[in-house]
């Protein structure tokens, strides 16, 4: 157990992150980037940007809640230590997304409001079921909820996201690599730690499984929300988007073309991919995946 | 979205507490420090030649380090929870890296005099006193008591490491003396945390500094006694023990709370 737990040392995350893909970054893009001008400027694209924005900001404040909470019962000192360097990371997470709302031209006053505003049920219910395990101290569940499903599915959201954006902007593109980077290195220890820790405690499983279930189905949920039920504002953003810049080269995404699918498509592939994962990385820690309802 | 229309003197303060309680300002801080300083040590630092109760003596030491800052990393990392607003919760969060750095720079300064199972080690020296002081400590985190807690580990437990690390940095060997003054930089951040968040708490609510005063008195007698069986284990003369409790003492005033 230790030795894999060497490679998540306060040094080496020191050396690799802020001293290495964060360096001569400011809120996670390079100095002196900005959003682009055609998204400050069209109310449409930059009310699309901010609303997509605050959910990052609601999952980042989650993961931030849930790693911070889950250090007090880990059961030793190597798990403490990462624990923390994965708070650091979600803190950072969530000032540089609310550093983007500002940027976007929210005012820090009504921060909160756009939150709640923007903020959607289904994943702030997806955080109430993890938050749940945290405060009880329940370490297995919670890693399993954090680690495991949260940041499989913020793993694969940002991935599209960093995608779509590459061409439109690189600023934000930029600002969603270094969290992948992140998010990586979690998910990376949360199947490492929680393989050997499931195998003492068997019991725990049906509860865990029961966890996956619901918060996958709440992730479903805003899923379907953000693209089949926000389908023609997509649609008026790709439009908008593809006028303005109309030589805007196609980015392809796990076999799919993320400038001209249709919302349904988009969500499909989005889904598929986070659930596959879930699935592997589930299964190489001696879980079977719960399907849920579908939403 | 509306115009901006905070008042203008509490929003220049809020703003410059957003900055210092940011990633950006924390790696700004300790890149200076840490860069090139792997384990908090410049590598072209010799290992000291110790004789063997010299390295016992430091052993002990470092191991009682050990037990604080993990105290302090429980304790932090706690907070985040019930933090009131962002800032406090992104500070926190630097916070907890750094105390997860101590122990680990500690644990490694551990290594390098011999000792195979450094973890193991520290638990099993644990000082009484010191234990029942990270009981109280995360008492009040489970309670989910601000104030409590902050006064707890931002302003006691930071001081009493900051009077412990200030006067053994002055006998010790260079690698040891090196990596303590590295971690002094990160406490006194965490201090001035302490002292401005809780100093602008009492400003608004003076009527907790009754129940605080209480809280501080109880928890001087452990950091006291925390003090004291260190120093008898170490050998200390009877006469210079005093001193540190003092400097715990002058340190803690220094931050607004004196007895």
């Amino acid at each position: 157990m230790s030795d894999f737990l060497n490679a998540y040392s306060i040094q080496t995350w020191l050396e690799s992150c802020p001293q290495g893909y964060l360096e001569d970054t400011e809120y996670g893009h390079a100095p002196g980037q900005k959003e682009p001008e055609l998204i400050l400027e069209n109310p449409t694209l930059r009310q699309e940007s901010i609303q997509s924005t605050v959910q990052l900001v609601v999952g980042e404040r989650a993961a931030l809640a849930a790693s911070s909470g889950l250090i007090n019962s880990a059961p030793d000192y190597p798990s403490k230590r990462f624990l923390a360097t994965q708070t650091l990371d979600e803190a950072r997470h969530v000032e540089i997304f609310t550093q983007r709302l500002y940027d976007l031209g929210v005012k820090k006053d009504e921060l909160e409001d756009v939150i709640s505003q923007y903020a959607n049920p289904h994943l702030v219910k997806f955080a109430e079921v993890l938050l749940e395990k945290v405060d009880k101290g329940d370490f297995l569940a919670g890693v399993v909820g954090q680690n495991i499903v949260l940041e499989g599915m913020a793993f694969s959201v940002f991935e599209m996201m960093q995608a779509s954006n590459v061409e439109l902007n690189p600023k934000f593109a930029k600002t969603l690599s270094g969290t992948i980077a992140d998010e990586r290195r979690h998910v990376g220890f949360g199947e490492n730690r929680i393989g050997s820790l499931l195998q003492e405690h068997p019991e725990k499983k049906p509860e865990i499984e029961q966890m996956q279930k619901d918060m996958t189905y709440h992730m479903l949920a805003t899923f379907a929300d953000s693209f089949r039920g926000n389908a023609p504002a997509m649609e008026e953003t790709r439009k908008i988007a593809q006028e303005a810049i109309p030589d805007q080269k196609h980015q392809v995404w796990h076999g799919t073309d993320l400038g001209s699918a249709d919302p349904a498509e988009l969500e499909n592939v989005l889904a598929d991919t986070v659930l596959k994962e879930f699935k592997t990385r589930l299964g190489r820690i001696g879980l079977e995946y719960q399907e849920p309802a579908k939403p | 979205m509306s115009v901006e229309t905070v008042e203008i003197h509490a929003r220049e303060h809020d703003s410059f507490l957003e900055e210092v309680h940011s990633f950006e300002f924390w790696f700004q801080s300790v890149e200076g420090y840490l860069a090139g300083h792997p384990y908090g040590v410049d590598p072209s630092t010799p290992i000291p030649d110790l004789d063997e109760e010299e390295k016992a003596t430091l052993i002990a030491t470092l191991s009682t380090y050990c037990v604080g800052e993990l105290a302090a990393l429980d304790g932090a990392g706690g907070m985040i929870g019930f933090a009131p607003n962002r800032q406090a919760k992104i500070f926190l969060a630097t916070q907890a890296v750094d105390e997860a750095r101590h122990l680990e720079v500690m644990l490694h300064r551990l290594k390098e005099l011999g000792v195979t199972d450094s973890q193991r080690e520290f638990e099993s020296r644990a000082n009484r006193n010191l234990l029942a002081f990270r009981k109280r400590l995360l008492e009040f985190v489970d309670a989910k008591d601000w104030e409590a807690s902050l006064l707890a580990q931002n302003v006691i437990l930071e001081s009493m490491e900051f009077a412990a690390f200030h006067s053994h940095m002055k006998t010790a060997d260079p690698r040891t003396a090196q990596m303590l003054s590295g971690v002094l930089k990160d406490e006194r951040r965490h201090m001035g945390f302490g002292e401005n968040d809780l100093g602008r708490h009492l400003a608004q609510a003076p009527h907790a500094r009754a129940r605080l005063r209480e809280i501080k008195k109880e928890l001087d007698a452990l950091v006291l006694a925390t003090f004291e069986d260190s120093q008898r284990e170490l050998g200390t003369p009877a006469s210079e023990r005093p001193e540190i409790g003092r400097l715990y003492l002058e340190t803690v005033a220094r931050l607004g709370f004196d007895s």
